[in-house]
């Protein structure tokens, strides 16, 4: 007597076999103790798989959005063609090799053969590596560069450049609301901290603008303004630095809070998208900073072509302390 | 309502959780299951529901090289973190919850590639052809793929919990 396969006691539990494959199997069975109880094993086999992937569910409770959502952003989203992709691709690509072949010649002829260059160096600032004993002094500055002191000791007066910086509606209404005295300690005050804070890159107007991507340090108040409700911060913490990255249009910049604790160790919280966070955790400069696990901060909403698309974000302590007391300090962190 | 959203309705849930078990972001397995269903009323596939699970899995692997481009680390990303103002659970729930987690996760990933697929579009939803058609295994083929990822996942999650145990006690 030939003895019904695994496999197909599966398909005839999965209800995958015609309907004269399941008569004979079940006649089979009548008679056959042995694949009785093998197709009663496969099928706690296969209750116990189904129980298993259960577990791995995003939530208890998945809602669809309302399918006339979808229909508005199909309508609204533009459908390009293979070719009209690789065109505007292709437009995009040249016009980047002219901006930047422009750029160089302007550059060539405003400073002249072999003149000074001031501000490239700024220019070339890449994200800032991430290191606590000195964490904004190592940060996005040039060695060149040294801050006016009227900058230093009037380090909460807003620039013509950040006032006239371009922000939505939404955040311009925002409350500010005002911080503790505390967080207002300057980033230039050396009792506190370290002494490189003493020339904290508090960047000059020409790095400010019109160049995007730079880090640029700011006072509590005007990061507020800039980041509207993005700023992370641990209450009972000074504040001894802001440093702060505007995002492409529509996205929040990325910021980092520099707080020092009571023992003088410098804390950092890093809020932005994820991408970001992510690459600027991984090109941390020094080993004995370690960071908290990462947590999920609002979303942006950015409209693109029409559509709205969520840009996920995430904040991360960093310090020289270990991975849960960072983990703690995460946890009781607040976004404002 | 026309099929399409009568499919939008009854397997938004199952895309989301098919994604969420390749990508494990659940924020992006949903904005990636509203892509899905977006795609399909542009294409009006004749079978809709192989179609939608097809274009997850393409969506999938995409967002699974992208993410190994940026080096993203994926398992830093816990499964919809709590909200900052929000208390957590019980302490021992919540680590009872994801060390379960990370079992039946673990389990998954010692699957192989085809094991794996073939048991989450069953799990899916989809039937043998359509499994079948999207794997490019013979209908035959697939009760065995499926009777093997079966099994290999009870194996290797008994095998875990085990190490697991012993390690607590």
């Amino acid at each position: 007597m030939r003895h019904v396969p695994d496999e197909e006691l599966h398909a005839y539990l999965d209800q995958a076999l015609s309907r004269s494959q399941c008569v004979e199997i079940e006649t089979h069975m009548a008679a056959c103790a042995r694949c009785s109880d093998r197709r009663d094993e496969n099928a706690a086999l296969r209750d116990r798989t189904t129980a298993l992937l259960a577990q791995l569910t995003p939530r208890s409770l998945i809602i669809p959005p309302p399918y006339a959502s979808l229909e508005e952003r199909r309508i609204d989203t533009p459908a390009f063609s293979r070719w009209q992709r690789s065109a505007r691709r292709a437009a995009i690509w040249a016009a980047g090799v002219a901006a930047a072949i422009g750029t160089g010649w302007a550059g060539r002829s405003i400073l002249g053969p072999g003149g000074a260059v001031p501000v490239p160096a700024q220019l070339a600032v890449t994200p800032p590596s991430i290191t606590s004993a000195v964490p904004l002094a190592s940060i996005a500055r040039a060695p060149e560069f040294v801050p006016a002191p009227e900058e230093i000791v009037t380090p909460r007066q807003p620039t013509r450049e950040i006032v006239n910086r371009p922000v939505s509606s939404r955040r311009v209404e925002a409350e500010i609301t005002p911080a503790p005295v505390v967080q207002y300690i300057s980033a230039a005050l050396p009792t506190r901290v370290d002494k490189s804070l003493d020339d904290a890159p508090v960047a000059g107007p020409a790095s400010r603008s019109p160049f995007e991507h730079i880090w640029r340090s700011v006072q509590w108040e005007e990061a507020l303004q800039i980041a509207g409700s993005g700023l992370p911060f641990i209450e009972g913490m000074p504040v001894v630095g802001v440093l702060l990255q505007p995002g492409s249009p529509g996205e929040r910049p990325m910021v980092i809070v520099a707080q020092q604790d009571g023992s003088g160790e410098v804390i950092q919280s890093i809020e932005g998208p994820v991408s970001k966070v992510t690459e600027l955790l991984e090109r941390q400069a020094r080993p004995d900073v370690r960071s908290s696990s990462l947590t999920r901060t609002p979303p942006d909403y950015i409209e693109d072509h029409g559509s709205v698309r969520r840009n996920n974000r995430m904040m991360a302590v960093t310090g020289r302390l270990s991975v849960d007391s960072l983990n703690t300090l995460a946890r009781v962190a607040t976004i404002r | 309502m026309d099929d399409l959203e009568r499919l939008y309705t009854t397997h938004y849930a199952a895309v989301v959780r098919f994604l969420y078990r390749k990508i494990w972001d659940a924020d992006r397995a949903e904005d990636l299951a509203q892509e899905v269903f977006i795609r399909a009323m542009a294409h009006r596939p004749e079978k809709p529901r192989a179609w939608i699970f097809a274009v997850a899995a393409n969506l999938a692997r995409d967002e699974a090289r992208a993410a190994i481009r940026r080096k993203k680390h994926l398992t830093l990303l816990k499964d919809d973190p709590v909200p900052l103002s929000t208390p957590d659970p019980s302490a021992d729930e919540a680590v009872e919850r994801d060390e379960r987690w990370a079992q039946v996760s673990g389990a998954l990933a010692a699957l192989t590639e085809r094991d794996r697929d073939v048991l989450l579009l069953w799990d899916g939803g989809l039937s043998y052809p359509e499994i079948a058609a999207q794997t490019g295994l013979a209908v035959g083929a697939v009760g065995t793929t499926l009777a093997r990822a079966r099994k290999r996942l009870i194996e290797a999650y008994d095998r875990t919990e085990y190490t697991a145990d012993a390690a607590r006690s």
